[in-house]
């Protein structure tokens, strides 16, 4: 029997042992560390055994007693003595307690279904005995850079690497493995960053360069190449539950997610600084630094923040304050995973078990993300077309210059009586029968028509910064000028089909309607409550009203379901049909009031009456007309410059405005993109109040301030409390004093290189997480990596320069026995790649890869065992096209069987960590799957197209594409002998098909489903 | 089983050459790739893992049946019989009445069905279920189950993985996590899908953080049962050659670079996968059955979503037989929806019923006769109930109901002819011996040997269960 069988029966007998409820006899003293360490040995097991009860959460607390801080294990107890005695094993309490076999009085208490191994008693007894010297959670604590001696030399950083992990081989007595061949080295390196298997010239490049930086020249060419950036952003996503649909009964779409995917290749290959990127995904929006796209000049930063929307979520929740809490739920796991490696969602209910996060810290993300609102923006509009908003303003001041100084000439000529006539007759235009009071049955959400916002928030650039106030604005058909009129909101303040969102202060559903005035084309109008955007039937369908028609009309949004709920209002150009965003270059939406109520109301039929800017018969007409020129008229000046214009300049399309009027005409359609992503906005701050028990429906009192995490002194002194906070959320993640930001990070890399994390929690480095295998090593590269600029590719370089990392896969037996799971690292550990690496080789050995970059994602290819609601009506072809895994559609509910049976994670919480099974449905789909026998034949077809080539250049080729190197005389043996037999499994024989396709493709079949093939070694 | 060194007991190239070239049977194979291989290759797992010593205690049902009744029947209608209904059909309800998923609430609205009591403790039965009802022996009626959820898809992900969101393992991965199968070729969870998929997806069935081993095996009707389970080469020792081949190679790698647990259990799953070539068309393929067994079933039915329904069950049966754990019946398209009737509620728990009633009811007295009751549970559960008051409409419906539903179990460990639990008079929310979706999940684990407080996985930090931090188990109708 070989040594995994002994362990196994070992831990049968041990188990056996553990049910019969005794332990064996065994003397541990051998067995314990020289000096006991709190952080390694002695906290895991009071977090394990004791922190339900006496660790942070007061609600769960027993006997007033905490073991999770010193002050609490050492201080003395209600009735006498301390848990901890410094030193004294007999007068510590706590040892009395976990060495008693009195049910009554033992700990854990037997029914906590806990038990303390003779092991952990032992290191218990030997840390008190030692002094209890308490340490923080190494993970609360800025890393130090490692006192040691090579350091002072200023290494690079690979060396240091090498130095950290040949330090802990040799503590444990052992070594580093021999180099890996450089064919090996190429496959891994060329995986490891790009996902994919080099090209034979790839591989006949980098064999044949015989110089002494061929390594590190192979190194930069895969950092360059585009599949660095997918193989990488791909890692990423699996960080944010990446997902192109909302799951649940539709599998709705998430509006152009795929931006986002975008957004994160361009990031990696460009290798945007960490902290940048880090920025960039919580205030995106807010940031000062913006990151420009180099080639195509728009504002990559805002995307970043796309990454909140990537959830599920449903499409008639009942109740929206529930589908609300959870989905911020979801944000907050995600955040904290993602970006700290913390488990704040366990905070939700109470506070944190085991770790210091307190349920307050929750609730300040929550009120965090609760002021966050998401709408839809322009994705690549470049800057510099931004830029022509402000020319057109400037043109539009010019009009209004030009048309001021017509009228106050005609000022000059006309005698106040006339000017007073001009003004009355325009007040007399105004039909007031068809106006009706605001009363005490109605409520008012807001009235532009008062010319300013109101306290109502922004985004984009189509609102401008007030309301209409008599500008002019191109009509598209004639060409000509026409004014736009004043007292209204308007998205077409610059031109039609400009990107925009106007969104009201958040205020409470108190009548059963909500009446808006509006007039538009493609434009929306529509009420958010409770953050819930998915507005459909069969409950929520009337949140939203198209607004199709140029003139004004009252619409009417039915909100009697949402009583007593918190909502705003949103009026944005463009519309969602189906839950996906379209703008279209003639896009606008005008509104001039919205108000509530209840019932049958006249407010239907009829129009609000102003409320304002009856003094216009006041107005000192010189500086109404001097004060607009300069666009500050307050309302009642802009409506007296209106009168008198209609009545001295019925057409303003004159011989002395026609240059402005060209230049107007070409700048209006250089505003509109149609592109689009869905990211964040700031509206109005929400302070929310924690949840008793993680109840929406249970509030306490007290709201809490927006704050970072409370076990991490880092970011701003005073943290803003107005808008969402996230910005200062996410400078204190950046802050070169959070210990876990740059930890978290370089940790992730190292996992992906390793296969396995120096912390191999590598989304926990809570209590309940491992503990690092090389603790210096981590805080050395998390320093290091701040000190480089946070640069990903540069820590990536020096990690696969190491010796360390071309260590060659084969184990030694000496090695293997003292660790057997290779914690150590002395030897490259062998293992399964990913599922969108297999399929990518696949398409690559085939020749079928197609490496056209970005875009919409390709459809899924549907079979009929991918059944259910939300059924895409099309399937995608079989091939996806021969693009790469990242660019296949990601929908919730039909995830790809092949990349689900190899372990991709299905996108619900942030998994920086995959699994890796073994299923029989792998080999089947290996074996039977019409796509692996596809690509076998087209690489059949593609070899036999290689002219004049042997039976054994033939094999080589295939070695080359599937496994980097030449087969050997046994493979080249084995395969003709498989060749010969195949063939005759065909009744036939290799001579006559030799050159057919059919044999062939049997071989390139066989070659996919040999293990080399699907593994790294 | 002991696990042996693979490379010390590689075969020669003398015994790789004995291979039959006579066709596709388990037995072609057979001897091909290592024995000890085939062993360690199997979806048995020896002991238990995920939360110590599983079982924990003995347990009653060796595997179990969920019959899923997809989109919620009304209780109502079925088994919980409320005469006040007939009373004030067509009053305003007179109780407060909770937010719907259609927000179109109608009047009180009696049952379209006669009840009738059945057995010997009187269960009641609406004519909807004729032949379920001759069982009330054998059935524990538990009336008073409710949900959290008003909507189909969390109500799903809660039936199904105790927790109202999309991605965590389900109740069949759980068990199989503990359990593993009996059977070395056939997987443990199985859902037999009859043609509809439930609202929130596969995602029903995944594995969650669970390791993807314990994913359902979606088998459907028709001549591929299982996704890519039938070989694409034109005959059987095109395929043979390539394994042949294949092994050859893999041994060789296995030379180069030394044992990797990992790359032998790649190859050893391969002889698992080819097993199952033959192992899944032969489970699936009912010609073998007497016709009486097949006319219990309903396959000589009408009724063509009877006569699938029945394959299903029948199946259900094969699949037990060979100790696969956890068996999911999903419904027939029946062309209603589901049970989902919002509309038309007479026309669809007709349609509904009669393609499962004598289905069920033959898989029940087909388990018995065979001995096989007394180790299978099974369970019969919609995600939730309907309201006791009607959707508006021409053809009124039922909106959905988390407050109350009936569900039954049957088989192993549990006491026939108990009726748990009540509603209030009008079958629209529990009031007594209320029993959650985790008090199923709890009842159903502890028959299969496991303590659902005991059972975990650490993910995210958390040692997570089924039943999350809840869960009783329903001890009122298990058997003394």
């Amino acid at each position: 029997m070989n040594r995994r069988g002994l362990t196994l029966i070992a831990i049968i007998g041990l188990i056996a042992y553990l049910a019969m409820g005794f332990w064996p006899d065994v003397d541990y003293g051998h067995d314990l560390p020289k000096t006991v360490d709190f952080n390694y040995h002695i906290r895991p097991i009071l977090s394990q055994q004791c922190f339900v009860c006496h660790g942070n959460d007061p609600s769960s607390r027993e006997a007033d007693l905490r073991l999770d801080i010193e002050d609490g294990a050492k201080a003395r107890l209600g009735h006498g003595g301390k848990a901890i005695v410094e030193g004294n094993i007999n007068k510590s309490l706590l040892i009395e307690r976990i060495t008693s076999d009195d049910p009554k009085f033992m700990m854990p208490p037997p029914d906590s279904k806990k038990v303390m191994s003779p092991r952990e008693i032992a290191l218990l007894k030997k840390w008190i005995k030692q002094g209890a010297e308490w340490k923080e959670q190494w993970a609360f604590v800025t890393p130090q850079l490692p006192k040691v001696p090579l350091l002072n030399n200023n290494p690079s950083v690979s060396v240091a690497i090498d130095y950290f992990i040949n330090d802990a081989l040799e503590q444990k007595d052992l070594s580093i493995a021999d180099q890996a061949d450089r064919n090996t080295l190429i496959r891994r390196v060329s995986y490891i960053l790009t996902g994919l298997p080099p090209t034979i010239e790839e591989l006949d490049t980098y064999l044949n360069d015989e110089s002494d930086s061929a390594y590190e020249s192979m190194l930069d060419r895969y950092l360059a190449s585009s599949g660095y950036g997918e193989r990488w952003a791909r890692h990423w996503m699996d960080l944010v539950r990446y997902g192109e649909s909302m799951g649940h009964e539709g599998d709705f779409n998430i509006s152009n997610a795929w931006e986002y995917r975008d957004y994160l290749i361009r990031a990696f290959n460009q290798d945007v600084p960490y902290d940048q990127f880090v920025l960039e995904h919580l205030a995106g929006d807010q940031i000062t630094e913006t990151r420009i796209n180099p080639q195509d000049g728009y504002n990559e930063s805002a995307i970043g923040t796309a990454y909140l929307f990537l959830g599920d979520g449903k499409h008639s929740p009942v109740n929206t304050r529930e589908e609300e809490s959870d989905k911020i739920d979801n944000m907050i796991e995600v955040t904290s995973k993602t970006f700290q490696a913390l488990t704040v969602s366990c905070s939700r209910c109470h506070d944190h078990k085991f770790d210091p996060i307190p349920t307050a810290d929750y609730y300040a993300m929550y009120g965090m993300f609760e002021s966050t609102r998401l709408v839809p923006k322009p994705a690549r509009m470049p800057v510099n077309r931004l830029s022509k908003a402000d020319e057109l303003m400037a043109v539009k001041s010019k009009i209004r210059s030009k048309v001021g100084d017509l009228l106050l000439t005609q000022l000059e000529s006309t005698t106040q009586e006339d000017q007073r006539t001009a003004i009355q007759k325009y007040v007399a235009q105004i039909d007031k029968s068809q106006t009706i009071e605001l009363d005490t049955s109605l409520q008012l959400l807001a009235d532009f028509r008062a010319g300013d916002w109101e306290g109502w928030y922004t985004d984009g650039i189509a609102f401008g910064e007030h309301p209409a106030k008599g500008d002019f604005t191109i009509d598209k058909e004639s060409k000509k000028l026409q004014e736009l009129g004043s007292g209204f909101a308007t998205s077409r303040h610059l031109a039609l089909g400009v990107h925009g969102v106007l969104s009201s202060p958040n205020f409470t559903i108190n009548k059963e309607y909500i009446a808006v005035r509006a007039a538009g084309q493609g434009g929306t109008v529509r009420i958010v409550i409770d953050n819930f955007q998915v507005i459909q039937a069969p409950l929520w369908g009337q949140l939203k009203a198209n607004v199709d028609d140029p003139d004004w009309k009252t619409y009417i949004l039915d909100v009697r379901l949402a009583k007593g709920r918190k909502a705003y209002l949103e009026f944005f150009s463009g519309s969602f049909e189906r839950h996906v965003f379209d703008i279209q270059p003639d896009d606008y939406v005008d509104v001039q009031y919205a108000v509530a109520f209840s019932g049958e109301h006249d407010i239907k039929e009829k129009i609000l009456a102003e409320q304002y800017h009856k003094e216009i018969l006041t107005v000192e007409p010189r500086k109404a007309i001097e004060d607009w020129v300069r666009g500050e008229s307050s309302m009642d000046q802009t409506k007296l410059v209106g009168a008198l214009r209609q009545e001295w300049l019925p057409d303003v399309n004159t011989a002395q405005l026609s240059n402005e009027i060209n230049q107007l005409s070409t700048l209006s359609t250089e505003l509109y993109d149609s592109t689009h992503f869905i990211g964040m906005m700031e509206g109005e701050a929400i302070h929310s109040p924690v949840f008793n028990r993680g109840s929406f429906d249970d509030l306490s009192d007290e709201n809490v301030p927006h704050r970072f995490l409370s076990v991490v002194s880092a970011g701003p002194d005073s943290f803003p409390q107005d808008g969402s906070g996230r910005l200062a959320w996410a400078e204190s993640l950046v802050d070169p004093t959070n210990p876990l930001t740059s930890r978290v990070m370089v940790n992730r890399i190292w996992h992906h290189v390793f296969g396995k994390g120096i912390v191999e929690t590598v989304d926990n480095f809570g209590l309940q997480g491992k503990m690092p295998t090389h603790p210096d090593l981590l805080n050395y590269l998390a320093i290091t990596f701040i000190e480089e600029g946070w640069s990903i590719k540069g820590l990536i370089k020096q990690v696969l320069l190491s010796e360390t990392f071309k260590q060659s896969s084969i184990a030694s037996e000496e090695n293997t026995e003292t660790d057997p799971n290779n914690e150590m690292l002395h030897h490259y550990p062998v293992r399964r790649l990913e599922a969108e690496a297999i399929r990518d080789g696949i398409l690559a050995a085939a020749g079928c890869l197609d490496r056209q970059m970005f875009g919409p994602s390709v459809p899924v290819h549907l079979t009929n065992f991918m059944t259910g609601r939300g059924r895409p009506r099309v399937s995608g072809p079989l091939d996806s096209y021969g693009r790469r895994s990242i660019y296949r559609s990601v929908r919730r509910n039909f995830i790809p069987p092949l990349m689900q049976t190899f372990d991709m994670p299905i996108p619900f919480s942030t998994f920086g960590k995959r699994n890796t099974t073994n299923v029989p449905a792998q080999s089947l789909a290996l074996l039977n799957d019409p796509f692996i026998h596809e690509q076998a034949e087209y690489w059949a077809q593609n070899i036999l197209s290689l002219e004049s080539a042997s039976l054994e250049e033939r094999i080589n080729t295939i070695y080359k594409r599937a496994f980097s190197r030449e087969a050997t005389q046994d493979e080249q043996r084995q395969a003709v002998q498989f060749l010969e037999l195949q063939a005759a499994a065909h009744g036939s024989s290799l001579e006559q098909l030799k050159d057919s396709d059919l044999l062939w493709k049997d071989y390139c079949h066989s070659i996919f489903n040999l293990k080399e093939f699907i593994h790294l070694l | 089983m002991s696990p042996i060194n693979y490379c010390k007991h590689r075969m020669s190239r003398r015994e790789m050459l004995t291979l039959s070239r006579n066709g596709f049977g388990s037995l072609a194979l057979f001897g091909l790739l290592n024995p000890s291989v085939s062993q360690a290759a199997t979806y048995k797992v020896a002991g238990g893992i995920g939360g110590g010593q599983i079982p924990h205690f003995p347990p009653k049902a060796k595997s179990v049946i969920f019959l899923y009744m997809d989109g919620g029947v009304s209780q109502v209608d079925s088994f919980d019989y409320k005469p006040l209904l007939e009373k004030e059909n067509g009053k305003d309800p007179k109780f407060s009445v909770d937010a719907t998923q259609f927000n179109s609430n109608g009047k009180l609205l009696k049952s379209y069905w006669d009840f009738k009591q059945y057995g010997d403790s009187g269960m009641w039965f609406s004519n909807l279920f004729p032949h379920i009802a001759t069982c009330a022996d054998d059935i524990a009626m538990i009336n008073s189950m409710y949900s959290e959820f008003p909507e189909h898809t969390n109500a799903n992900y809660y039936l199904h993985t105790g927790i109202g969101i999309q991605g965590r393992p389900s109740m069949g991965a759980w068990v199989t996590y503990g359990l593993g199968s009996e059977n070395e070729q056939l997987p443990g969870y199985v859902v037999l899908n009859g043609g509809l998929t439930p609202p929130g997806g596969l995602d029903n069935f995944k594995n969650g953080f669970l390791p993807a081993t314990y994913q359902a095996s979606v088998l459907r009707p028709g001549d591929t049962p299982l996704a890519n389970i039938t070989p694409l080469e034109e005959t059987s020792i095109l395929q043979a050659e390539k394994l042949k081949f294949m092994n050859i190679m893999d041994q060789s790698l296995l030379n180069r670079i030394g044992d990797v647990d990992q790359i032998e259990s790649t190859i050893s799953n391969y002889e698992l996968a080819f097993k199952m070539q033959s192992s899944i068309p032969e489970l699936a393929d009912l010609s073998g059955e007497t016709a009486a067994t097949q006319s219990l079933y309903g396959l000589d039915s009408e009724d063509k979503h009877c006569r699938s329904y029945g394959a299903q069950c029948l199946l259900a049966r094969r699949l037990v037989e060979r100790g696969v754990r956890f068996i999911e019946l999903t419904c027939p398209n029946v062309g209603h929806d589901r049970w989902d009737q919002h509309a038309n509620l007479k026309e669809g728990h007709e349609a509904n019923a009669h393609a499962v009633d004598q289905p069920i009811a033959g898989l029940l007295k087909d388990l018995k006769s065979r001995g096989l009751l007394e180790s299978t549970l099974v369970v019969f559960s919609g995600e939730f109930g309907r309201t006791p008051f009607a959707q508006k409409g021409k053809k009124p419906g039922r909106d959905h109901n988390p407050q109350a539903f009936s569900t039954w179990f049957a088989g192993a460990g549990i006491k026939g002819g108990v009726i748990y639990g009540k509603t209030d008079e009008y079958g629209y929310r529990a009031i007594e011996n209320r029993t959650s979706i985790h008090d199923l999940h709890a009842t159903m684990l502890h028959l299969m040997g496991i303590d659902h407080v005991k059972q975990t996985y650490r993910f995210g930090g958390r040692d997570i269960r089924l039943t999350d931090v809840h869960g009783h188990v329903v001890h009122g109708i298990l058997d003394a």
